[in-house]
């Protein structure tokens, strides 16, 4: 229990520190708000106006004390460039993003956790080999150059996929994960190939220990052996990586999203820091953060519950 | 175990020793100019003999322009690696050698900015400072020196729990002394793996950052920078994406083959 | 395409007509009687911003809302002020004071009838600088808006204006809107167009449904879907795949390809706006105008235009509007000649070598990048040193803009056909957008002399000679216009109308879908 509290109370505290240096950082961005707002063929005057009553010229405490109140009330301010509340906007490109985050984290284990087990059997072997060399190939490209040749694979030649665009799963829920799918893709290839190594050398050390032997000289057939006794130990460490890697995606999804027109967090954000949407900028930058610190959270207090120590005993 | 790794140590070798060479000698050799020199008659051209590797929309040879964004890609991603060691080495050794309240000041200073992703906190750098070679490779290594602090710090904690530290302790041993002597030669090896998977990490910022316009200006040439502009004539002309494509999944394939054997050979706890 | 070619080639796009659109032989066939019904899907270059039409000056929003409002007067393809919720309008004859009569029974989409009222309403907004409109200064003289009965509106002018009326013809300062809806209209604009705004998701898509009410007659089309692609050949590809029914902006070097393709038709104008170098007066060098010149020869228009836009445009020495009075056709872009730059920098002090100049150029305009790598070469063989710094969009108006600080630069602008607006506000020393330090007071005193110059003749003579005095003096380096282009499915009708004479706006109140 101490140890949930003692959790809690420092994930608010980076909370805290992570709301400072957003709001310094973004305060620091050159940039004429009051322009990007108006355009090219506004008035000066006009200008001055409306940076008086955006409190462009308040004191940096002030600026701050009004965020951070406004933050913790739920009201984000409005975006400069939208005109739409801020609030919405971050639920509507989450809700966008987590639909991405998830499918691509779905590929990926799906295709490491299997890939990474058989590395590790075959420890030392061609497959080992194979399945390593593959998955350091998965890593050593960049996630838009993998978006860039599905899109040409898919999109293009094939015309199965649609090359971009977002679609609300509410309303067409087919029709999204189509949409969804090339993304996700992009974003899954380098993670698969980060959770096949992990789950590699989990296995191998797995498959070192003390129980795994005993449980072979009781004659337990090896599937038995590597699947539930093996795997059932690796996957707390590779859930644990796993959900580690969500702070990866969300600096990943800036580009992908991007280049796929997926108007997701990640776009959204990009859109904030090119047109100087101070508000916007200091709320996506912020809740993508705070959404890293509380996956890492939930996935200590899950590691948590699922120690393979508590459950060998 | 020995055969495989000395291929896979050998291959990373190779690849990594290549392309630093040609980033090195490239820039002897070929005149800057020619990575910019323009033929409007030959946009878009697909290889031959004059181009081997084809053109790019302005004409520009692609295989001069790929072989001197080696130079480009490696610099920026080598002084960014450089820059996160020089602030996160001291950083993470202070931090794991004195513990106490510095340590946790630090460490949550780290928190903090681990909680960024690397590159969306790369991005927002580079989009403050505005887009140059050096800010790139102050945005990459800033966002890459919590990581670095990390791991040293608690290679610190570890190795000042080892019994010669103690002893030399014992022995009246000054402070700056016992880093020099004891701390900084024993956590080394886990700097210098971690500098290499850093540094392949690096080169993907720096394509990332370049291909969102926030990186490399034009009209140097950077693989990123190409990849960008490859994206309005990709089924047209693949080959001005697959040319700087392939430059850097072989760099950062190479890197992180050789970082793999690296941490096999200099920190054996790690090896499965 | 060899320059020859290039120039026959832009010679018969331009062919003398005021707006030329060019279609593939499908829609020439398409000679049906528009159908009704339907939701077209349009991949809109440009994401929508603030949808406030009075706050905003973005291209991209004007081009899809110019469905949703009305202006009391507009322009016909000839530049011509004609009608448009008026039914007619008069000018005192002294130039102070201008009368409006309103077309009865008017509606807006919220079911309220226009009167004089929401006149007052939308002008005295625009006015007020505390909205923040963009064009608030076009009421700068406007000393009262009466509104002696429903149906009329009288403006009465501090001082003569001549260009108040077109301006208010155009489709941002002039936009009524109904009384008390100011506040919904940055949100859920309300107009009285053929179109009503139904819903937008920023970065995914403008809804429009049509408006049954709408003055001028229903339009054809039940729905208008703008779904936001900015990536070029990622709309191409949603083109082509039947996803869009139509696109704006193909990518310049794919339109010879797409005209050749029978399944698709195109439409192509003339001029989508123009482009030009700028050159920071306040930057010692280029407070020499021999350094100017220089730079100037430095440049070759035609092969610039060849490199950065694949030829798609035309080179010009006049921003004017092509067709309009005030066009000064007597003025060619000067040839490349590097030597003749040399000397000229010689002349002034710059030995080879001794510049070293900063070029800002923004990704806004991917193809003002291209242009800024193909000068980059040319300066470098006239011994001056170009450097690129690639802004965002951001960056540029922050830095190049609003505080003047940069060398060189490069920028497009609307197509402005409002002499004033373009003359007065680009490079009179007080203009608004005078963001390159010019500061001839030849120049302003043309332009004030236009201003209140009524008579059109003599109005465009002297926009002629202010033409001349920019080029003799290099106040910037002018390129050229570039062309728009529209692509869609041969189930488009109606494709001809869809230009709005400012060359930039799209209005689909004609626009059909074949059953």
């Amino acid at each position: 229990m101490s140890f949930l509290i003692n959790r809690l109370l420092s994930t608010l505290l980076t909370l805290f520190l992570v709301s400072l240096i957003t709001f310094a950082i973004t305060n620091l961005l050159p940039g004429d708000v009051a322009m990007m707002i108006m355009g090219t063929q506004a008035n000066p005057e006009a200008l001055e106006g409306l940076r008086q009553s955006l409190g462009l010229h308040d004191p940096m405490l002030v600026q701050y004390g009004h965020w951070i109140g406004g933050v913790l009330t739920g009201d984000w301010g409005t975006s400069l460039i939208f005109k739409a509340p801020i609030g919405d906007l971050l639920a509507q490109k989450i809700r966008a993003s987590a639909l991405i985050v998830v499918l691509s984290m779905g590929i990926a284990l799906a295709a490491a956790v299997p890939l990474g087990v058989w590395a590790a059997v075959h420890r030392d072997r061609w497959q080992d080999s194979a399945a390593s060399t593959a998955s350091l190939l998965g890593v050593s490209l960049p996630d838009f150059f993998w978006g860039i040749m599905l899109i040409l694979l898919f999109a293009r030649t094939l015309g199965w996929l649609p090359s971009s665009g977002f679609a609300d799963p509410a309303i067409d829920f087919p029709l999204a994960l189509r949409h969804a799918f090339l993304p996700a893709l992009a974003l899954g290839l380098g993670l698969m190939a980060h959770l096949t190594r992990m789950t590699r050398s989990t296995m191998v050390g797995i498959l070192n220990q003390e129980f795994i032997r005993v449980a072979r000289a009781k004659g337990l057939s090896e599937r038995t052996v590597i699947w539930r006794y093996g795997l059932a130990n690796a996957l707390g460490p590779v859930m644990t990586i796993a959900g580690l890697q969500i702070g990866y995606l969300f600096g990943s999804i800036i580009v992908v999203e991007t280049l796929f027109n997926f108007t997701g967090m990640g776009w959204l954000t990009y859109q904030a820091l090119l047109n100087r949407d101070l508000p916007l900028i200091q709320a996506s930058v912020f809740v993508i953060a705070a959404v890293v610190m509380l996956t890492n959270l939930v996935v200590d207090l899950l590691y948590v519950l699922v120690d393979p120590r508590i459950r060998l005993e | 175990m020995r055969r495989f790794l000395s291929a896979k140590g050998l291959v990373g070798l190779t690849l990594v020793v290549l392309i630093v060479a040609i980033a090195l000698v490239a820039p002897l050799f070929i005149p800057e100019t020619a990575g910019t020199r323009m033929d409007m008659r030959a946009r878009l051209a697909g290889p031959s003999l004059v181009h081997p590797f084809g053109t790019d929309q302005l004409g520009r040879d692609l295989l001069v322009r790929v072989v001197l964004g080696a130079h480009t890609s490696l610099t920026i991603a080598g002084l960014a690696v450089l820059l996160s060691i020089v602030v996160g080495l001291p950083l993470g050794v202070v931090s794991g050698y004195y513990r106490g309240h510095l340590d946790n000041l630090l460490m949550r200073l780290v928190d903090t900015l681990l909680a960024f992703p690397a590159l969306l906190l790369a991005l927002t750098i580079s989009a403050m400072l505005g887009p140059s070679l050096q800010n790139t490779v102050i945005a990459i290594g800033v966002a890459f020196t919590p990581y670095l602090a990390r791991i040293v710090r608690g290679e610190a904690l570890r190795v000042v729990q080892m019994p010669y530290v103690e002893a030399a302790r014992a022995a009246g041993t000054s402070d700056p002394m016992m880093i020099v002597r004891h701390i900084l030669p024993n956590i080394m090896p886990q700097v210098i793996v971690q500098a290499t998977i850093s540094l392949a990490f690096a080169i993907l910022a720096e394509a990332g950052l370049s291909f969102l316009g926030l990186g490399t200006q034009p009209p140097a040439s950077s693989w990123g920078l190409m990849i960008q502009a490859s994206r309005d004539y990709l089924d047209r002309a693949p080959w001005t994406a697959l040319v700087p494509g392939a430059a850097v999944a072989m760099t950062v394939l190479g890197l992180n083959m050789f970082g793999d054997v690296l941490r096999d050979v200099l920190d054996p706890r790690a090896r499965a | 395409m060899n320059r020859r070619e290039l120039m026959k080639s832009t010679a018969v796009l331009m062919g003398g007509a005021a707006f030329f659109s060019t279609f593939t032989p499908s829609s020439l066939l398409a000679q049906e009687t528009p159908s009704k019904g339907g939701t077209l899907v349009w991949g809109h270059s440009e994401t929508v911003q603030n949808l406030d039409m009075h706050q905003t000056g973005t291209a991209s929003t004007s081009r899809v809302l110019q469905n949703v409002h009305c202006s009391l007067i507009t322009v016909d393809k000839d530049f011509n002020l004609v009608p448009m919720l008026a039914e007619s309008f008069e000018e005192g004859g002294d130039g102070l004071s201008y009368t409006f009569k309103l077309k009865p029974g008017v509606k807006f989409h919220n079911g309220k009838t226009m009167t004089s009222a929401d006149v007052k309403y939308s002008f005295e907004r625009v006015k007020n600088p505390a909205t923040g409109a963009v064009n608030f200064e076009v009421f700068n003289d406007v000393s009262a808006i009466e509104t002696p009965d429903d149906l009329t509106v009288v403006i009465k002018m501090a001082k003569v204006n001549a260009p108040f009326l077109s301006r208010i013809a155009e489709n941002g300062a002039g936009v009524i809107m109904p009384e008390g809806s100011g506040d919904v209209q940055g949100k859920t604009p309300i107009g009285a167009g053929p179109f009503k705004f139904v819903a937008y998701e920023p970065g995914v898509r403008v809804e429009l449904e049509r408006f049954d009410e709408y003055f001028d007659g229903p339009a054809y089309l039940d729905k208008v879907i703008a779904r936001e692609i900015t990536e070029p050949t990622v709309r191409l590809t949603g083109l082509r795949t039947g996803e869009l029914h139509m696109i704006n902006d193909i990518p310049a070097d794919r339109i010879e390809e797409i005209k050749g393709d029978a399944k698709l038709q195109t439409v192509t104008w003339f001029p989508l706006n123009w482009d030009f170098v700028n050159l920071n007066h306040d930057f010692e060098p280029f407070k020499n105008q021999k350094v100017r010149l220089a730079i100037d020869y430095i440049i070759d228009k035609e092969m610039l235009l060849q490199g950065a836009l694949w030829g798609l445009g035309r080179t010009t020495a006049s921003p004017s509007y092509p067709t309009s009075a005030s066009y000064n056709s007597a003025l060619a872009n000067r040839p490349q000649d590097i030597e003749k730059a040399k000397a000229l920098l010689a002349e002034a002090g710059y030995g080879p070598g001794d510049l070293k100049l900063v070029f800002k150029a923004t990704t806004n305009y991917p193809y003002h990048i291209e242009a800024a790598q193909i000068m980059v070469e040319w300066f470098k063989m006239a011994g001056v040193e170009l450097s690129i710094e690639q802004l965002t969009w951001a960056d540029w108006l922050s830095q190049v803009w609003v505080n003047k600080d940069f060398q060189i630069s490069m920028m497009n602008f609307f197509t402005l056909w409002e002499p004033d607006f373009l003359y007065y506000s680009l490079w009179h020393s007080t203009g608004a957008f005078n963001y390159r330090h010019i500061n001839d007071p030849a120049i302003d005193e043309l332009v004030s002399k236009a201003r209140v110059t009524v008579d059109p003749a003599a109005r465009a003579d002297i926009y002629k000679e202010a033409q001349q005095r920019i080029f003799d003096e290099v106040h910037d380096v002018i390129l050229w216009f570039r062309n728009g282009t529209i692509g869609a499915q041969p189930a488009v009708g109606g494709l001809d109308t869809i230009v709005h004479p400012n060359g930039s706006n799209l209005n689909f109140h004609k626009v059909w879908l074949k059953a």
